[in-house]
């Protein structure tokens, strides 16, 4: 992070679930940008705040939140840094502490440990929608005499009180803070440190204080309601098949209304490169340009459709207060394996996309459990798997039921879950032993979600999602093309480019490690050229078939094509054995260059994408070797 | 010389997990042992604290509680460690003769 001086900064700091970030969106819109703190996996985010007049700017910083800032955690420590000008050497100019104002003792605890540092400061008492309509409200200006700070009530969700906020923050910001305003406030608060039942009871006494109507004493609310909707959502059995829903409609929105403008995305892109080829002179600037760069950057963008519907639909999931829920329900699951709920939305983004997924595995607290989920992420069946899945499912099909097509694709989700939860468990049980994290969680309160921060969140996160994967799968492309396309063959059509290139020549040399799965020299260049990105076996299996790389697998013909792909001795490449190996290979391999750059980047050492590589390459091999046995056993046949 | 016995009752300590749903309690932090420091301390930065008052939203194991207006879910290897004392509508504790 950095800190342009010519504006004063402000820290944003207070509980999780205050709508602080809700606050933070408000107030700088899309002026605003993800920054991972030095030395931290905490995410955090800054932005530029405008006054509505335009006449005066403010940097804000999001700090993540946290419930207390003397504890040994990752969030604390960042905050606690940040509030000392220890992020980039700059302290903040000041603090704004935003406080729910529906759950106050508890908020308030934060925020006199945060009021204790010598910065001006502004409490948003957010939520003031709410808080006001309820007998038990607090008078802020009385707040603000029991704090010894102005207190401005607003609403993040509607906007209201934004522009007395504005005012606020830019008065505290332009003011001197001297040690005697220090020391006024100092004496209106308890000891920085204060034991928690000393901040407790000095909350209290603030908050009956600051009573709008006097003689009305604070009292939490106790809705019967929420009581039986969290029994049901969290209960083991009912919890879970309301989960099981709930994400069935998840990925059927995100696969079904993605594909329009993934085709549009397509679309684009082939469009791009047939008028390189046009424009041109044919020769290895058009093929670097086309094959290269723009089939490395199609590659990446087509998937952002998807990662924009993940990330917005799981933003209004945990808006609404049902994600907290979740995880807490798969919680009982999870620990079996070493693991617990929180590393259960990560995994659950992996199903689209192990890169996001991999990503928001920054919620969880433990490093080991951290680690081990990442490790394991890229074993859910992503987007990516699935071409590969068609076509080869596709050939293992003929002949068969027309059930067996759907069981299949149950089995290699069902396969690609199990083998990720089993080896986390190995993991947890060797290389990162450790019990798993005793769970606890707020659930935060049932709202409406708001779509103007889904909508920021998701432009946020797409915006993470491009220049992290698509600059690294970029360069990997070039990289691969290069290795397909040189050294340049005599002849001028695909398949003998593909066997005279350096992959071809690495895959006839890499072929007798593959011989017992049934892979003959072709099947083995399609292994090798996918490693960069899984659905790249498609088109090159397409191109060793003699059908092009623009293949369609909705053309019969191409399904045909490749399953009577016949190897040196005329038998076909893939018989049911050899079919089935490839299958499983695909389902348990990494084959996925990007997810192994996120995971050097989330780890910050290549060890832990070494491990990853390693042991998902192993396990992959054992399975289709177990696979391509099993069948052959049952089949008779195999190469 | 031995000391009298204590004639007052003493309150009932029973796990967080032993309470029916609706049930009113109170914490004793001080029992609570196994857990690490800053699981501890986050308890308490959440609002348990010792000899705060809770209520059982969700029974059993894991389980779900609420301290104010805040509302917790503990897994059944938290919640077996917090020690309480039941408390009746009217706030008085549960006891058991000396």
């Amino acid at each position: 992070m950095t800190a342009p001086r010519s504006m004063p900064r402000i820290a944003v700091l207070g509980n999780p679930n205050t709508g602080k970030t809700t606050l933070f969106n408000r107030l700088c819109g899309v002026r605003a940008r993800t920054a991972n703190f030095p030395g931290s996996t905490v995410e955090g985010r800054v932005g530029v705040h405008r006054s509505p007049a335009g006449d005066a700017e403010l940097e804000l910083v999001d700090l993540p939140g946290c419930y207390s800032l003397s504890i040994d955690f990752p969030e604390s420590q960042v905050c606690r840094d940040c509030l000392d000008g220890g992020i980039d050497g700059v302290e903040p100019d000041a603090m704004l502490v935003v406080v729910d104002a529906t759950n106050l003792r508890r908020n308030l605890q934060f925020a006199a440990q945060a009021l204790t540092r010598r910065l001006p400061a502004v409490v948003a008492l957010n939520m003031w929608d709410a808080a006001s309509t309820r007998a038990d409200r607090v008078d802020p200006a009385a707040l603000a005499r029991g704090l010894g700070c102005p207190v401005v009530p607003v609403s993040a969700r509607t906007g209201e009180g934004l522009p007395a906020l504005d005012v606020a923050l830019d008065t505290v910001s332009g003011l001197p803070f001297g040690p005697d305003a220090l020391v006024a406030r100092l004496q209106k608060l308890p000891p920085a440190d204060a034991p928690a039942p000393a901040l407790a009871a000095w909350a209290d006494t603030v908050v009956r204080q600051s009573m709008a109507a006097p003689g009305v004493a604070p009292e939490p609310r106790r809705d019967a309601l929420v009581d039986r909707v969290d029994v049901a959502l969290t209960h083991p059995f009912l919890g879970i098949a309301v989960f099981a829903v709930t994400m069935a409609a998840l990925f059927s929105a995100i696969f079904m209304v993605a594909s329009v403008p993934m085709d549009l995305i397509d679309l684009v892109f082939g469009t791009l490169t047939e008028r390189v080829h046009a424009v041109l002179p044919e020769g290895i600037l058009a093929d670097l340009l086309a094959d290269g760069i723009l089939a490395g950057i199609g590659g990446v963008v087509i998937f952002l459709p998807q990662i924009c519907l993940l990330f917005f639909l799981l933003s209004l999931l945990e808006d609404s207060g049902y994600l907290a829920r979740a995880a807490f329900a798969v919680d009982r699951i999870m620990r079996r394996f070493g693991l617990s709920g929180p590393s259960f939305i990560p995994l659950l983004s992996s199903h689209a996309c192990a890169l996001p997924g991999i990503m928001s595995t920054r919620l969880i607290r433990d490093d080991r459990e951290r680690l081990a989920t990442i490790l394991v992420a890229p074993f859910m069946t992503c987007s990516a798997r699935l071409p590969v899945y068609v076509l080869l499912i596709g050939i293992l099909s003929v002949g068969r039921p027309a059930w067996f097509a759907g069981v299949a694709f149950t089995a290699c989700y069902a396969l690609g879950a199990g083998a990720g939860l089993v080896s986390a468990l190995i993991a947890r049980r060797t290389i990162l032993r450790g019990p798993a994290r005793p769970l606890v969680m707020e659930l935060p309160p049932y709202r409406i979600p708001g779509l103007r921060n889904a909508l920021l969140v998701t432009w946020d996160r797409a915006r993470v999602f491009l220049r992290n994967a698509g600059t690294t799968i970029l360069a990997i492309s070039v990289v691969m093309w290069w290795l397909s396309a040189f050294p340049r063959a005599t002849e001028a059509d695909d398949r003998t480019q593909q066997a005279a290139s350096f992959a071809g020549q690495l895959g006839e040399a890499v072929q007798p490690a593959f011989a017992p799965l049934g892979f003959d020299s072709q099947l083995t260049v399609g292994v090798m050229t996918s490693f960069l990105a899984r659905e790249v076996f498609v088109s090159t299996m397409a191109i060793l078939a003699g059908t092009g790389a623009d293949a369609d697998l909705g053309d019969e013909t191409v399904l045909q094509q490749v399953a009577a792909m016949p190897r040196a001795d005329g038998a076909p490449v893939f018989d049911p054995p050899t079919a089935a190996a490839a299958l499983v290979f695909f389902v348990l391999a990494m084959q996925c260059l990007p997810t192994l750059a996120v995971t050097r980047r989330e780890t910050g050492s290549w060890k832990w994408p070494a491990i990853q590589l390693g042991w998902m390459t192993v396990v992959a091999y054992a399975g289709a070797w177990i696979a391509h046995a099993t069948v052959a056993a049952f089949t008779g046949g195999g190469a | 010389m031995t000391s009298a016995p204590d004639p007052s009752p003493r309150p009932i300590r029973v796990p967080l997990t032993q309470l029916r749903r609706g049930q009113r309690a109170i914490v004793h932090c001080d029992a609570i042992d196994g857990l690490p420091e800053g699981d501890r301390c986050l308890l308490h930065a959440m609002g348990m604290h010792d000899e705060c008052h809770i209520r059982v939203c969700s029974p059993g194991t894991p389980c779900i509680v609420q301290i104010d207006s805040t509302r917790l879910g503990l897994s059944a290897d938290v919640a077996g460690r917090i020690l309480v004392t039941p408390i009746d509508d009217a706030g008085v504790a549960g006891t058991r003769a000396p």
